[in-house]
């Protein structure tokens, strides 16, 4: 098989992966020296395909022959897709090529699981070694982990790696026993309690060899089984908690050919993961709790974002007075970002705030104006009820499909 | 009505306002001209920008002076009048001029945030490509064409990437070329830099094209955002640039139906027997290395 039809399918295989971040690597540079790469913690996108998503890295499988069975994916053993196995040095080979165009920023290197676990973990962290020895790139290398290697593989692939990230796959143990019979979460969490803990000791010693400077990530599928958007950001949030992951990645299940009947053939739930995301960033960045975005079981609402909702059901915080109110208050209300909400506090050092500063500062006004108090506005005094409101600012609905 | 002639450099400009500001000449009374710009129908005398003896130094932030100077690479008409009223401001006791806030600061920044943006997009989407093995000159060469004046400022990041490798990047207005020691600036941009940088002779992308037909997901299509992320000004220098137009409408046409790439879904197909014995996950287990 010639390298170009390899990597036609292992891209393919490989690009259910959502996550394809280049950020957090601590600041290297080969200015002056022999190898190429450099990295400085600001991810760069090159490319972006027509669904919409970065390219930042080249994201293959070394190989996508697997034993395993996982109906969601396409490499299952029982799924009929063309095979290939790239060896070490040709994902060299195109790393550094693709890598000198300008093209990628590094390496996402993922892989069917072949012979064993270990075996298979092994073949990964020999192409990250070549890479890092041989030809000393200092590019970003992420490390997809085997669940069940050897602990001693995960600090090794640590070593060489700047991210590595091992898949929860699915929200709930329920459905990763009914779909993916050969994982388990137990395996997968010790796995990410592997990485977790090599990432303390590295930081907790300055002199102690790196370890997976940009830390961990998963991958949750979202929409393959029946869990809803309540379990799944407390899921989330207690990853987040347990083993300080940097990312959690909401892939929206995309129907793959020759689909067995246990997972849905449909097109894929892509405003759903949008929510999902806006509201794993609200976790993340703006310190709500998974329990205030959601209270009991039931989906986000797919109308209107995530911080609008928990506005709209907590109307005795609002309206909030922006000459006076916390920074975190302000970055809670809808149509106010984070930045912003600096920039406010920043302004009204050397001013009051008035309403037309928002304008300037291109905040979502429609959103944000039931929600504030300038010096010169305050919102009519007879409060419009939420629900009215909410049909107000919802997105208009998307129009049904014809097919 | 005053005529500020300069070159249109950031430190020539510098000294001509220090010296309006301390002769204490408001925004409106000057007309800046720098070379780029044509002159008007009045512009024929000159003023002189002795410096005047620092009787009252104006004194502002070091910080204004660094946001002015990243500013004036936005490119626009009215770029040096911009700065120098917020300067003006600054100097008088007005320091909300700098801030976003503000009805010039908000100018200011979002100058400031389309030229650090356009710095992003010369580091994410130049494409270099490499020259024959002995040819002379730069290994690698590229042609960029940017909305703001990022190149010199920007193009240090290409240094710190590819090491020792030599590379030239080619403008429509300027060019830089690292030898593997030192960075070249040239402004404007010599004839032969971008002649080469505009015809390589490059046989070599089909791999890259490949990928990136590969990792799309003809399922998730989304032109939009698409759009929005990688502005359609820059396909034209992009290797995948035609390729985007031809995947939309293939996906368009069918292929959404799941993600496969056409070119796998044309492929014949292998299944893959239950292992023998249960791989339980366990490590080690006796299972046969799989064919290659």
């Amino acid at each position: 098989m010639q390298l170009i039809e390899k990597l036609t399918v292992l891209a393919d295989a490989a690009k259910y992966d959502a996550s394809c971040a280049s950020s957090g690597a601590p600041k290297r540079s080969s200015r002056g020296k022999s190898g190429v790469g450099s990295t400085n913690g600001m991810g760069i996108c090159h490319s972006f395909t027509p669904d919409g998503r970065c390219v930042a890295l080249l994201k293959i499988l070394l190989t996508n022959f697997c034993l395993y069975d996982c109906q969601y994916c396409v490499n299952r053993r029982s799924s009929d897709v063309p095979r290939a196995r790239f060896t070490p040095e040709e994902v060299v080979t195109l790393t550094l090529d693709f890598y000198k165009r300008n093209c990628i920023s590094g390496l996402f290197l993922s892989s069917g699981i072949i012979r064993s676990a270990d075996y298979t973990m092994e073949q990964l962290i020999r192409v990250a070694k070549l890479l890092r020895e041989e030809h000393e790139f200092r590019g970003y290398i992420h490390l997809k982990t085997i669940p069940d290697a050897d602990p001693l593989l995960i600090e090794e692939a640590g070593r060489y790696a700047d991210r590595l990230s091992v898949n929860i796959e699915l929200p709930t143990e329920a459905s990763l026993i009914r779909l993916a019979p050969e994982k388990q979460v137990r395996t997968i969490k010790q796995a990410m309690h592997s990485i977790h803990l090599g990432e303390s000791e590295a930081r907790a010693e300055k002199r102690s060899p790196r370890f997976a400077p940009a830390g961990q990530s998963t991958q949750m599928i979202i929409g393959a089984d029946a869990t809803d958007d309540s379990t799944i950001l407390h899921t989330a949030a207690s990853l987040y908690g347990d083993y300080r992951l940097r990312r959690v990645y909401y892939s929206a299940f995309s129907p793959i050919p020759q689909s067995p009947n246990t997972v849905p053939f449909a097109a894929p739930p892509l405003l759903r993961e949008h929510r999902l995301y806006q509201a794993d960033f609200l976790l993340r960045g703006y310190g709500f709790q998974a329990s205030e975005l959601l209270s009991g079981p039931g989906n986000l609402a797919l109308d209107i974002d995530p911080k609008l909702a928990w506005a709209l059901n907590n109307r005795q915080h609002f309206p909030v007075d922006l000459n006076r109110a916390e920074p975190a208050m302000i970055a809670r209300i809808p149509g106010i970002g984070v930045l912003s909400a600096k920039r406010l506090v920043a302004l009204r050092r050397h001013k009051r705030i008035r309403f037309e500063d928002l304008t300037r500062l291109r905040c979502a006004l429609e959103k944000a104006k039931p929600f504030v108090v300038t010096q010169d506005y305050r919102p009519p005094l007879a409060e419009q009820h939420s629900s009215l409101l909410r049909q107000q600012l919802s997105e208009t609905p998307a129009q049904m499909a014809l097919w | 009505m005053h005529n500020a002639h300069f070159d249109g450099s950031f430190s020539a400009w510098r000294e001509i306002a220090r010296s309006l500001l301390q002769r204490g000449i408001a925004p409106h009374q000057i007309n800046w001209l720098d070379n780029t710009g044509h002159a008007g129908l009045f512009d024929q005398s000159n003023d002189s920008f002795e410096a005047v003896a620092a009787t009252q130094a104006p004194r502002v932030p070091r910080q204004l002076l660094e946001l002015l100077q990243s500013a004036a690479r936005f490119r626009q008409e009215d770029r040096w009048s911009l700065l120098y009223r917020i300067l003006w401001r600054v100097a008088r006791g007005d320091r909300s001029a700098m801030l976003p806030g503000d009805m010039d600061g908000s100018q200011l920044h979002r100058r400031l945030k389309a030229v650090r943006r356009e710095a992003h997009h010369l580091h994410a989407f130049v494409r270099f490509h490499p020259r024959p093995d002995g040819a002379e000159g730069p290994q690698l060469v590229a042609w960029h064409e940017p909305a703001h004046d990022i190149l010199a400022s920007a193009s240090g990041h290409f240094a710190e990437r590819l090491g020792r490798s030599t590379w030239l990047i080619a403008t429509p207005q300027d060019g830089v070329y690292w030898d593997g020691q030192q960075l070249h600036y040239q402004r404007p941009c010599p004839a032969e830099w971008q002649q080469l940088a505009q015809n390589p002779e490059d046989k070599g992308e089909a791999l890259w094209l490949a990928y990136y037909g590969s990792t799309f997901n003809p399922a998730r299509l989304n032109p939009g955002a698409l759009q929005n992320s990688l502005p359609v000004r820059f396909w034209k220098n992009l290797p995948e640039g035609p390729l985007i137009p031809q995947l939309m409408s293939q996906a368009r046409a069918g292929a959404q139906r799941d993600g496969q790439a056409e070119g796998v879904a044309r492929q014949p197909g292998k299944r893959i027997r239950r292992p023998a014995a249960r791989v339980d996950a366990v490590s080690g287990s006796a299972a046969p290395d799989l064919p290659r």
